[in-house]
Parts: structure tokens; C-alpha cells; sequence
């Protein structure tokens, strides 16, 4: 890459190592940069919708991943290419705050692109495109918050969420039992909300997961479930009404943390300390057991010897329960973590009203079921599957459907999905864009049409004739003037969204728009590219 | 035969470079204009940005004159000059650095011709360091001050300024939210000029409208130990507690070691190590603070004893957020919790932990000292975060120039349309070649609203035309005529609100006419063989442009 040419035709050196450096610039630079982008779009296209494919993705160790979920999906592409990481970190960024819709935002921000390509053809500057889709996003989310509906839910009658939490999964490869999955999402959430602040702090649900079993077998336990078993084979598998000691110390003597030697020149003096430090574990089991325990959960392991003591005192223990089980743990139980056997006392135990140790198949595994817990606002939701990519997928899943419910206990404004939002928006944008002087109108016009690539696509995965489908919808909607119709994609027979129970998230949708929005501007801003030649 | 020869004379070292005379100083200006013609296109509203690859592979998008200028890399001795310019403005105002390196090239260009018609650089250095000199007091004079206005209305001027610098930015579109943010900002923290009191966080996801200010300090959850989901997550003034200890159970000596010869002593030596710790943290309790935060770590033993005392603690947090937080609730950072007197600990109106997209944020807000503030960014992807941040710092730095001077000029190239014609005015006085000189000054001038145009797709003659018009007029009214970027005409700058602090102008000019006036009186590089042996293709090259630059002497190097 040179800059410039002294008077003998000679590059200057202006930067180091210049001729290992390449320059794209201007349009030509545009248009690498949005091809880009669009070919990150497409990957995602077809996995839109209920009727949209999975991706298998093969990890460099050869783990194999399939999932249906945009923000997964580009995760473990691992694309080099700078503006596709763009479109990478615009999926991450609609699942870290929403967690729903992470495809449909890529599959957005590709069409505006692809618009923008035309525009650009056209002779429009850059600038004025990313301008004109802002003030049409502005528009769109507006019209979002005029046509969305609010609903009533409470605790009791949670049907509402359930249907939008089968939207959601309804996508996805779990869509068989989408209504048993759905439900039990919405009791964990409602289980852990904190309706008055409007909060749901999801770290308190947990997601477990073990192959085997159906999927129908996945069940919701007001609970924690340990992948766990007893210390000892012979303690008790089943423990009701528990007082549950959680420790983060080890049944070990106790080893001061600076360097320490003991000397031992006398066989006495041998057997001291072996006595202590048997009666270390005489005192630690038994204060265990003063304080009224009959559960002990243990951070670290025992001493086989320890171990054996716990047996025979007839005190059943768990150990190397990692640190963020134990604090679940905590919290469900109202127990304290106690790190010093000297600390334990009555009040600091948790209490469940039962503890087992379940078997499954004819494997040897076992898990640990903490169940009727004193404070219930820790659940676990265990998911039962064939295999191992089923299982992960179908966390994924239902990460999805907790998201959803927790946006709606958030906000309870909901818009029709099916791709009617996006109709109705594109209508707005379109009618809007008349109004606007100057150059800006075109871009306006562009993002109305690349609105429509969402529906566009729900068609196209369906089978349907995607041009005839969202024409006939289009002028449904104009017509008759109400934003519910959408594409049927289930083939269910009406295209009323509000029959069909299809809904999505305000704020899920909002996020989408603005989002794809600021990442097709940051694109459109960049006329000059500077690499190193090997990227 | 020997004896004929002359002694060959060898003053510098086998393989320096050195080039000089006229063709030097030519092709110093050519190198300048190449990295001028860089930056050119990222000016204004309409400026587009850059991306640059650097070594590592890693990634950066920006507009900022500064940011690019620093990862181009530049080795060219002349053009380097350039990037200090650049960074001095930066460092110095905060913003306009594009325009510096802009300024700074076009004086080179427009003085070219004159050393190719041989005029001696001194005459034009001199000549531009006149011109330099009545520019800046043109401006100071155009200046309008904002002093002696009431609170409200001088936010909004200073929000008008801060809009100025954003409009050219990627978060331009949403220019007048933050511009209210900064200016919120710069003034919770007052006169104190410490500008690492303002924070800037950084969390993925959400859209740009998500950010918000925090009157007060907000940090990402540190790394916590099991036992912290108890704690308390909000409390309502609560005393804070700052500490640079560690508060963990650990031996208290590197080096010590114990030596037992009576096993029965080994209990008290357990003993005495928890001792420590829980006098520690008792000690900690009894100060009465409600939230402990420490530089160090906080180990899980400490957050489980706080956490059966209601009390919220975070280790490892970062020290300047740990400062800010001292600042800010009035608290002392200490090194020992031993006499913790009711003056250190610090206070707040509400501290909680809050969901910020994925993150936890601990935010303490509504501080005593209200010396602090956080600006909590949220945007769709990391590398829109980052040049967020860099174009609000800019726009930190601009309202803080303009609280201080607080004069501004009208923007959009009208106050360069203005002081161009005042110095085109002033060379008609002057007999002799100084008038030339100072003649082409006020030209290169004219590059800032010519970009303006150009980058914006209009007709860069006509607008200019138009606005020499507007400028020559005897009335002066139109004095503060500058380019409309939104309809490709001219407008108001004054009365569209396109203000930029004086300073910034002022500055411009002094660095940029430096920096010409230091390259035009170059006339000779040195250029020292690379000390390594690894000569690569670049030293190659540069011999190359050495031989070409003409050598006047014919010194023999070889």
C-alpha cells in the first residue's frame, strides 16, 4: 500500500512496514464491507421462524453443536472477517439484554444492508442512508409502542406468558412439547420474580440437564438438584424434614496457612497427634451433629476416615458441592454457609422438607433432589433428553423462553409475531417517509422494504410463495387496518396472530430494530480499511 | 597510484542516509500531504470513519483524528510530526484533531509552489507566523463569550458545543442526548480538574438510548465468592467502608515458618491464624460501615461473615473506581482497619446492585461530595462502545475548554471563512512577497468548509463561493456563514447552534502552523542505519528515496 510517489515514481515510507499493509477505500471498501455482512445474514436466514432449520457446527476439538439459536449459531462460526464479528457481537448484544430473537436481528440488520447496497449504487452518500434508516427506525418504534397490546397476568393466571413463551420455543427443535416446556419456564420465572420490583434475577433458576429419558420427562423442581451423591454408599438416600449444615470447610485437621513443621522426635508425641487428629473428627462430626444437623454439605472432600465417622454417627453428607451449588443451596434452604465448624450454630442450618438421591436408568448415576426448600425462590429445571446436543439445545431453549417471560414480567407490552409487527411497521415506516425533504426519504423507503425480508423469509422457510403471501398480507393489514395478520406459517388456516396465539415481546422487537440499525450505521460510516495483508 | 588519491572523508556511519536541499524539503511535504489526505475524508458530520487492522489483529473503528493517526503508524520522520500534533491536540483540547492534521497539511501544499519557485522557506516561515498570529486574534475577537449567564442557559450553550463535536461522530444521531449527558457530567464534577472523576463503563448490548449518568459511581460486580448472592443488595445511606487489604484467611508472613515440637501446640497455632482474620473483620463490623469494598481480595470466609452481618462487600476492585468512590462519598481509601474513625468511612444516598444488561453494576449514587460521575455506555457491539467513548471524551474535553474559556466561535467553517477573508484583507496592505505568502495562508484556510463540502457530496466550489460572498459582505452580517450539511447550502452557523469553543480553533491554528513552519525549515534528514542487522525491506525502500531525494555535496557513502 502506498500513499504517495516522490518525483521519480518511488513510494515514500510513510508507515512501517508499508508494502505488507493493504487499503480498501471508498465505495469499494462499502461494498466488501456489506457483503460481508449479508453473508453472516444469510447463514441465518433460513433458521428463522418455526419452520427454519437447525445448524450443525463442528467445534475445532471436534465437539458438534446443533442449534437453531442465532447468537449460538455465529458464536461458534468464528468468523474472521472484522465486519462480520460485527454481526456476531449484534446477536450477542440482542441476547444479552433480551435473550429472544437473536437470529431475526441479523437477518434485519442483512436486508438493511442489502438495501443500502442499492441506495449506494444509486449515488446516495453513505452517511445519508445511515441518517434516513435512523429516523425510519425512530418511526418504527414507535409505531412498535402504538399497535402493541398490554395483558394482565398474575401469578395465578399466567396463560398469557405461556402462549408468548411458546412463540418462542416453537422455533426451536423442542417445539414437540413447547407447552409442557413453556409452562414450566413461566412457573420458574414467576417462582423466582420479584413482581413488586419487576425483577428476575435468572442466576437463581438453574439448568440442568442429563441424557436419558425423554424430553417430556424434563420436569421443574421447586428445588435444587445436585449432581451429587451421598459420601458414603450406606447413609440414607432419603432424608425428610432436613437440617442442612452447608460448610466450606473440609472434614480435615485444620492446617494454619503459613508454613508450619511439626516436630516429632518421640514416639509419644506420634501418638498425640494422631489422636488429635482423630478427635478433630470426633469434634467435628460432633458438633455437626449437636446443632441438630442431619444433612452436611461440604465444599471439599473428607478424609476417608471422616467419612467413615459420618456413617457410623448416622449423619449423611454430599462433599465437593461446587461453590455456586452451595450458594443455590443456600438460598433455597435459608441456611448460611458456614466456613468454621466453631461457627455452627442452630440458626445457621437451612431446612428442607426433603432430601433424596434418585437413580436413573439402569445407570449407576445419581442425583441429589433438595426439594420443599424454607424459601423457594431457587428452582431448578432438570431436562431430560437422547443426547447430549438435544440437551444443550433444549437449555438453550428454554434460556430463551426464561428470557421471554422475564422481559414480559418487565414490560407487559406484547406485539403479534409471524412477522406482523414487521409488516405493520413497514407500513408506517412507508407512509412516513413521504413526509421527509431531501435524500433521507429513499433511505426511509429502503428500510420499509428491508423490514419486510423478516416476513419475507418466515414465508419463504414455511414453503409459502413469500412475494404472494407478504403481498396478500400487506394489503390484509392496510385494508382492514389492524396490525395483527401475519404469515401463517403453520399453515393453521388464519393468518390472525391473535388466533394463532403468536406473540412477541415489545421490547424483544424494539431492541431488534434499534439495534441492527446502529450496527448497519457503524458499516455504512466505514470508507477506509487498513489491514495488514494476511488478514 | 595511492598517493594521488584524495583521503576519502567518511563523517557519518556506513549506511545513514541523509538527503537534503529543496528536493528534500519537497518531498517532506509530499509525504505530509499523503497522511493529510488520510485523515480528510473523516471531517465533519459527514466524515466517514476508518478501520485499521494492527499488528495483533485486533480492531478499530473510529473518527477520531487522534485514534487513527496513532495506529497508522506512521514512520516518515516528517509525517510523524503530523501525529504529535495530533496528539497534542488532543491532549491539549480534546477535539478538532482532525482538523489539525488537516490545517497542517494544506499550509504545506499551499507553500509547495512557492519552494519550487525557489523562495527562500524562511521568508514563508516568517510570513506564516505572521499570519498565524493575526488569525488567533481575529478569532479571540469573533469570539462571543457565554460568561455571566445563568446556570440553565449556560448547560444549554455548553450542550450546543458538545452536540458541535458529536454531530461528527457514530453516535451522532443521538447527539443531543448524550450532549446533555456530558454536560451533566462535567458539571456534577465542578472545577476540580481531575478528569479521571468522570467514569466511563462500557457494557455490551442494548441500544445507544439504554446509557445513562450516574451522579455517583457505578462498577461491574467484581469476582465474588460463594456466599455473596446473601448479602443485602441495596441499602439507603449506608457508611462505606474502603480498604486496600486483603481480607483472607492466609499465612500473614511470606517467608515464616512454624516450628512445632509439641503437637498439642498445633490447635492455637490454627487458632491464632482465624484470630487474625476475624479480628479484622470484626473490626471491620464494628466501624459500622454497611459496604466494604477493598482493592484486594475479599476472600469467601470474609463474604460469608458479612453476609450474617447484612453487610455488602466486593473485593478487587479496580483502584480507580475504588478513588472515584473515595471522592465521591467522601471516604479515605485505608491500608489497615485497625482505628477506623467515623471520618473515613464514606456515604451515599442508595447503593445497589443493578442488572445492566448482562452485567451486575454496583452503583452508589446521590454522593455528599457530588464530585463524580459515571457515564454507563450501552451500544450493539464492542467496537461501537469503544468509539462511543472516545467521541463522548472528546466531548468531556470540549465542554470542560468551554466552561473554563468560555468563548465560543460559530462552526461549519465559518469562523476559518472569516479570519481567510480578514487575512486575504490584511495581505492587500502589505508590498512585497509577504503578501503572497500570506495570501495562500488564508487559502489553506478555506480546506476545513471545501471538506466539509466534499465529504458531504456537494459541490465544494459553489458552496465555497457562496460563502466568500456572504463573508465579504461590508456589513459583516455574515460573519458567521458556514456550510449546511443537511440541505448542501449555506447557513447560520451562529444561529443554527454549530458552536465550537474558541480554544479549539485557537489551538488549531498555533499547532498546525508549527508544525508547517518545522517542516518548511527542514532542509537536510539524517536518517541512522538501522542499529539491527535486520535491514528489511523497509530500510531498503528508504534508501531508495534517499538517493532519489538529491544530494547536493556528492559525498561518497559506501
Amino acid at each position: 500500500m502506498a500513499l504517495a510517489f516522490d518525483e521519480f515514481g518511488r513510494p515514500f515510507i510513510i508507515l512501517r512496514e508499508q508494502d505488507q499493509k493493504t487499503r480498501l477505500r471508498g465505495i469499494d471498501a462499502q461494498k466488501a464491507n456489506i457483503a460481508a455482512g449479508k453473508a453472516v445474514a444469510r447463514i441465518l436466514r433460513s433458521s428463522l421462524g418455526p419452520k427454519g432449520m437447525d445448524k450443525m457446527l463442528q467445534g475445532p476439538d471436534g465437539d458438534v453443536t446443533i442449534t437453531n439459536d442465532g447468537a449460538t449459531i455465529l458464536e461458534q462460526m468464528d468468523v474472521d472477517n472484522q465486519i462480520a464479528k460485527l454481526m456476531v457481537e449484534l446477536s450477542r448484544s440482542q441476547d444479552y439484554e433480551i435473550g429472544d430473537g437473536t437470529t431475526g436481528v441479523v437477518v434485519m440488520a442483512g436486508a438493511l444492508l442489502e438495501q443500502a447496497e442499492r441506495q449506494l449504487d444509486r449515488g446516495i452518500h453513505p452517511i445519508r442512508i445511515a441518517e434516513g434508516y435512523e429516523m425510519a427506525s425512530r418511526v418504527a418504534v414507535e409505531h412498535l409502542e402504538r399497535i402493541s397490546q398490554k395483558f394482565e397476568f398474575d401469578v395465578n393466571n399466567y396463560e398469557p406468558l405461556v402462549q408468548t413463551c411458546m412463540t418462542t420455543l416453537s422455533s426451536k427443535i423442542v417445539n414437540r412439547c413447547k407447552r409442557s416446556l413453556a409452562e414450566i419456564a413461566v412457573k420458574a420465572v414467576l417462582a423466582v420474580a420479584d413482581l413488586e420490583r419487576r425483577d428476575v434475577n435468572l442466576d437463581l433458576i438453574k439448568v440442568e440437564g442429563k441424557v436419558g429419558g425423554n424430553l417430556e420427562d424434563t420436569e421443574l423442581i421447586y428445588g435444587i438438584l445436585v449432581d451429587k451423591d451421598m459420601s458414603h454408599p450406606q447413609m440414607p438416600k432419603q432424608i425428610e424434614d432436613a437440617h442442612i449444615a452447608i460448610l466450606t470447610c473440609p472434614f480435615e485437621p485444620p492446617k494454619p496457612k503459613t508454613k508450619h513443621k511439626v516436630d516429632i522426635d518421640t514416639v509419644e508425641k506420634f501418638e498425640t497427634l494422631r489422636k488429635q487428629e482423630q478427635q478433630y473428627f470426633d469434634e467435628m462430626v460432633q458438633k455437626c451433629k449437636d446443632v441438630g444437623a442431619t444433612l452436611v454439605i461440604c465444599q471439599w472432600g473428607f478424609d476417608d476416615e471422616a467419612n467413615h465417622l459420618l456413617m457410623h454417627r448416622n449423619l449423611p453428607a454430599v462433599r465437593w458441592v461446587g461453590g455456586v451449588e452451595l450458594e443455590l443451596i443456600a438460598i433455597a434452604t435459608g441456611g448460611r454457609i458456614v466456613p468454621r465448624f466453631q461457627e455452627l450454630t442452630p440458626e445457621k442450618l437451612g431446612k428442607a422438607g426433603m432430601v433424596r438421591e434418585k437413580s436413573f436408568g439402569t445407570t449407576k448415576e445419581r442425583m441429589l433432589y433438595i426439594e420443599h426448600c424454607a424459601n423457594s425462590k431457587a428452582v431448578t429445571i432438570f431436562i431430560r433428553g437422547g443426547n447430549k446436543m438435544m440437551i444443550e439445545e433444549t437449555k438453550r431453549s428454554i434460556h430463551d423462553a426464561l428470557c421471554v417471560a422475564r422481559n414480559l414480567i418487565r414490560n407487559k407490552s406484547i406485539v403479534f409475531g409471524g412477522g406482523a409487527a414487521e409488516i405493520a411497521c413497514s407500513l408506517a415506516v412507508d407512509a412516513a417517509a413521504d413526509k421527509y425533504p431531501g435524500v433521507e426519504q429513499y433511505a426511509i423507503r429502503a428500510f420499509a422494504e428491508a423490514l419486510d425480508s423478516v416476513p419475507m423469509a418466515l414465508a419463504e422457510n414455511s414453503g409459502l410463495q413469500p412475494i404472494e403471501t407478504l403481498s396478500a398480507v400487506k394489503s390484509q393489514q392496510l385494508k382492514e387496518n389492524i396490525p395483527f395478520y401475519g404469515i401463517d406459517c403453520n399453515d393453521v388456516g388464519t393468518n390472525d396472530m391473535r388466533e394463532q396465539n403468536v406473540f412477541e415481546t415489545l421490547i424483544g422487537k424494539q431492541q431488534q430494530i434499534l439495534l441492527a440499525t446502529q450496527v448497519v450505521k457503524m458499516i455504512l460510516k466505514i470508507d477506509d480499511v487498513i489491514s495488514n495483508s494476511e488478514y | 597510484m595511492a598517493s594521488m588519491m584524495q583521503p576519502q572523508i567518511i563523517l557519518l556511519k556506513e549506511g545513514t542516509d541523509t538527503s537534503q536541499g529543496k528536493a528534500q524539503l519537497l518531498s517532506n511535504i509530499n509525504a505530509v500531504t499523503a497522511v493529510g489526505d488520510v485523515l480528510r475524508t473523516t471531517l465533519g458530520p459527514r466524515g466517514m470513519d476508518k478501520l485499521i487492522h494492527d499488528d495483533k489483529g485486533s480492531v478499530t473503528i473510529s473518527n477520531d483524528g487522534a485514534t487513527i493517526m496513532k495506529l497508522l503508524d506512521i514512520v516518515h520522520p516528517a509525517a510523524k510530526i503530523l501525529v504529535d500534533i495530533a496528539k497534542s491536540q488532543d491532549s491539549e483540547v480534546g477535539d478538532g484533531t482532525t482538523t489539525v492534521v488537516l490545517l497542517a497539511a494544506e499550509f504545506l501544499k499551499e507553500a509547495k509552489p512557492f519552494v519550487e519557485d525557489g523562495v527562500h522557506s524562511q521568508n514563508l516561515i516568517r510570513s506564516y507566523r505572521t499570519a498565524s498570529t493575526l488569525a488567533i486574534e481575529k478569532v479571540k475577537e469573533l469570539a462571543v463569550s457565554i460568561e455571566g449567564k445563568s446556570v440553565e442557559e449556560k448547560k444549554g450553550m455548553l450542550a450546543k458545543c458538545a452536540a458541535t463535536t458529536l454531530s461528527s461522530k457514530l453516535i451522532g444521531g443521538e447527539k443531543e442526548f448524550f450532549a446533555t449527558m456530558v454536560v451533566d457530567a462535567v458539571m456534577a464534577i465542578g472545577d476540580d480538574d481531575r478528569l479521571n472523576l468522570i467514569g466511563i463503563k462500557k457494557v455490551p448490548g442494548g441500544n445507544m438510548r439504554d446509557s445513562f449518568l450516574v451522579d455517583g459511581v457505578a462498577f461491574k460486580k467484581t469476582f465474588s465468592y460463594a456466599g455473596f448472592e446473601q448479602q443485602p443488595k441495596k441499602f439507603l445511606n449506608p457508611k462505606i467502608l474502603l480498604l486496600n487489604i486483603e481480607l483472607e484467611l492466609k499465612s500473614e508472613k511470606e517467608n515464616a515458618e512454624i516450628r512445632l515440637s509439641d503437637p498439642s501446640q498445633y490447635q492455637s497455632i490454627v487458632d491464632a491464624e482465624w484470630n487474625i482474620i476475624y479480628d479484622k473483620l470484626d473490626k471491620c463490623v464494628e466501624s459500622g460501615a454497611k459496604v466494604v469494598l477493598s482493592r484486594l481480595a475479599i476472600g469467601d470466609l470474609a463474604t460469608q461473615y458479612f453476609a450474617d452481618r447484612d453487610i455488602f462487600c466486593a473485593g478487587r476492585v479496580a483502584e480507580e473506581d475504588l478513588n472515584r468512590v473515595a471522592a465521591a462519598a467522601g471516604g479515605t481509601v485505608q491500608t489497615s482497619v485497625n482505628n477506623i474513625i467515623p471520618e473515613v468511612l464514606g456515604t451515599c444516598e442508595i447503593f445497589e446492585e443493578k442488572q445492566v444488561g448482562g452485567e451486575r453494576f454496583n452503583i452508589f449514587s446521590g454522593c455528599p461530595s457530588g464530585r463524580t460521575a459515571t457515564i454507563v455506555l450501552r451500544g450493539g457491539a464492542d467496537q461501537f462502545i469503544e468509539e462511543a467513548e472516545r467521541s463522548l471524551h472528546d466531548a468531556i474535553m470540549i465542554v470542560r475548554r468551554a466552561v473554563k474559556n468560555s468563548t465560543v466561535v460559530p462552526g461549519g467553517g465559518a469562523i476559518d471563512m472569516e479570519v481567510s477573508k480578514y487575512l486575504r484583507q490584511h495581505s492587500r496592505t502589505i508590498a512585497g512577497k509577504s503578501q503572497l505568502f500570506i495570501n495562500s495562508y488564508a487559502k489553506a484556510l478555506e480546506v476545513i468548509p471545501r471538506q466539509l463540502c466534499d465529504n458531504a457530496g456537494f459541490d465544494a466550489t459553489d458552496v465555497l463561493n457562496k460563502l466568500r460572498q456572504k463573508h465579504a459582505m461590508q456589513s459583516g452580517e455574515g460573519a458567521s456563514y458556514g456550510v449546511d450539511i443537511n440541505t448542501g447550502g449555506i447557513a447560520d452557523s451562529y444561529a443554527n447552534f454549530v458552536w465550537e469553543p474558541a480554544v479549539v480553533k485557537i489551538n488549531a491554528i498555533n499547532a498546525a502552523t508549527e508544525a508547517a513552519c518545522l517542516i518548511l525549515s527542514v532542509d537536510e534528514t539524517v536518517k541512522n542505519p538501522k542499529s539491527e542487522s535486520a535491514q528489511g525491506d523497509a530500510a531498503a525502500g528508504a534508501m531508495g528515496r534517499g538517493r532519489g531525494g538529491g544530494r547536493g555535496r556528492g559525498m561518497r557513502r559506501r
